[in-house]
């Protein structure tokens, strides 16, 4: 939904994160603000464009960038979910308890 | 009857397949994808979907494409797991070397008053603006007590020639010391050269002191960029430059140039500059934010998306001259591309995470104050003293586990900060808290706003276009890299 200058995304909450969700914005910095409120069981993002930026785009396409930050923000968070146990294991193996067993 | 299984029998059991880390940059359409020591691959939408889900299969192609790229391995596959631990570890290695560079301040009085200088010369009180003998000695104490086996010294000022006097005692001093605990050094002064006479000469030919020199680029360019009575600094510096070539031979003299508003549509003409004098290549720099650069208003005359201009028509250029057949690398390209394409430790220290603050390089001002890095001593002469870790009465251990500097090294990381952590250039990029301080008041910086990612991911971006799109470019930054 736009609004004037402002632009209204709402995500389900129940599975959306919060943390995908300040990610995204913090990514837009620059070209817009993303305020991110809760209503309900939703998050509601809005996203006003910084005003004379030469990176803010219109409104639609601010839209557009949002959902795609946000939706690699998900997949981000998934791999990092899925990949904490080994990575852990290979920085240990390089720098920490593991370096020295090299030959296990 | 032996035979052979079939090819289903090689392939893994369902569910032994894991997915290794890896970081992410949505480019247009496609992905560019980067492991976790930087090694880049690009991926469709669909490619991206199924190396997350693990929907591969031997001999689809991406399953060997998402193996061989360390985005995945078996579950209980060792082997990969080391392999990237080795890499990883060899490309941090440069931790192992702490404070291999020690800067001394011999002087702030220059002769030269250049609108865009970064440590805001001095040109009077000889007594006030030169370091004395008894702090160099302290400093020399400090410096050796830093484990690095080798270290180097270079000599900064204002211009360090004004106080040649020192540098000759410090370099005596320093030679002593090295054989004493074994150590080796090496001895750099940065100097505009405009003082530069035989007896300096034969001291840095007998020393095997290397020069470094500034020089932006054609007489009127260099002139304007940096005034001096007489209005000759390009002739000094290019005499200089090539008396030392005659003397010390031509590997022994380096230039650096800085990039000011009036160098942004001259880039063909800086760079035959060099090529005229002989030099060995060209490190194409942007303007830091410190000292009369900011004063002037110098820094802020041309944004990080003009400097990429700039710098994409000189790399061109400057590729463009080798592929005529002349060795003349750039700089810059070649320390990035020294990261993308090896595993070497690389230790810049302004493009490394931790930091390189103190842990790559301690300076030592005129006055005894020890900083920890060249651009922090600038911002200390504005009045900051942010990156002021002590006196060299410090010892070197209390110099480099002071609260102040753990906290900015710390809080710096790349491998931590927000989009920094997650960025897909993140292997072969730095943290620069000293920048991001300077311009954010914030060791870590709001990175979409900070025109020194900007220009790291331009730069980046720029080089993996060449290295996929142009064979024969390709071929040139390969062997700048190393390859």
């Amino acid at each position: 939904m736009d609004v004037g200058t402002y632009v209204f995304i709402e995500f389900p909450a129940a599975v959306q994160s919060l943390d995908a969700l300040q990610a995204a914005a913090y990514r837009l910095i620059g070209a817009a603000t993303c305020q991110i409120d809760k209503t309900g069981d939703r998050w509601v993002c809005k996203l006003t464009p910084v005003s004379g930026s030469k990176e803010a785009p219109d409104t639609a396409a601010l839209k557009t960038r949002f959902l795609d930050l946000v939706t690699d923000e998900n997949l981000r968070q998934q791999i990092a979910h899925r990949t904490e146990g080994v990575r852990n294991v290979i920085l240990s193996l390089a720098f920490g308890s593991l370096a020295g067993s090299s030959n296990d | 009857m032996a035979g052979f299984q079939t090819v289903e029998a090689f392939h893994p059991a369902e569910g032994t397949l894991e997915l290794l880390p890896f970081r992410f940059e949505r480019i247009e359409k496609s992905y560019l994808v980067s492991n976790m020591v930087g090694d880049f691959i690009r991926l469709s939408g669909d490619e991206l979907e199924r190396i997350v889900e693990l929907r591969m299969r031997p001999g689809d192609g991406l399953y060997e494409k998402a193996y061989a790229a360390h985005l995945i391995g078996g579950v209980n596959q060792k082997a990969k797991r080391q392999i990237l631990a080795f890499r990883l570890r060899s490309r941090l290695a440069f931790l192992r070397e702490t404070t291999p560079l020690h800067i001394f301040v011999v002087t702030l009085r220059c002769e030269h008053s250049c609108p865009y200088c970064q440590v805001s010369r001095q040109s009077t009180d000889r007594s006030r603006f030169d370091m004395s003998e008894e702090t160099a000695r302290r400093a020399l104490d400090v410096a050796f007590e830093s484990p690095s086996a080798r270290i180097k010294i270079e000599f900064q000022g204002g211009e360090p020639l004004l106080n040649f006097p020192l540098i000759s005692t410090i370099i005596s001093l320093a030679k002593s010391k090295a054989a004493a605990v074994n150590k080796k050094v090496d001895f750099v002064i940065a100097s505009n050269l405009a003082l530069l006479d035989d007896t300096i000469l034969a001291f840095c030919k007998e020393n095997d002191v290397l020069l470094s020199t500034s020089l932006d680029g054609p007489a009127d360019l260099h002139n304007k960029n940096r005034p001096r009575p007489g209005g000759n600094s390009h002739e000094l510096a290019t005499a200089g430059i090539r008396r030392a070539q005659a003397v010390l031979g031509p590997e022994r003299v380096g230039a650096l140039m800085t990039t000011t508003e009036a160098s942004l549509d001259r880039v063909e003409e800086i760079v035959d500059e060099y090529l005229r004098l002989n030099l060995d290549g060209i490190f194409l720099r942007p303007l830091s934010p410190y000292g009369f650069a900011i004063k002037t208003k110098a820094f802020r005359k041309y944004g990080a998306a003009d400097w990429l201009g700039f710098y994409e028509r000189g790399l061109r250029y400057v590729l463009e001259i080798n592929r005529r057949g002349t060795h003349f690398p750039e700089f810059y390209a070649t320390l990035i591309l020294k990261r993308m394409l090896t595993d070497r430790p690389i230790g810049y220290v302004d493009l490394r995470s931790p930091a390189g603050i103190g842990l790559g390089a301690l300076v030592y001002n005129y006055d005894g104050k020890v900083f920890a890095s060249d651009e922090g001593r600038m911002l200390a002469e504005m009045g900051d003293r942010t990156f002021e870790l002590g006196h060299v009465t410090d010892s070197y251990r209390s110099l480099l586990l002071s609260d102040k500097l753990i906290g900015l090294v710390d809080a710096s990381l790349t491998q931590c900060a927000p989009e920094c952590s997650d960025c897909v250039f993140e292997a072969h990029c730095g943290a620069d808290p000293v920048y991001h301080h300077a311009t954010q008041a914030d060791p870590v910086g709001i990175k979409p706003l900070s025109e020194f990612c900007a220009r790291q991911k331009g730069v980046m971006r720029l080089l993996l276009d060449l290295l996929e799109n142009s064979p024969q470019d390709a071929a040139i930054l390969r062997r700048w890299g190393g390859m």
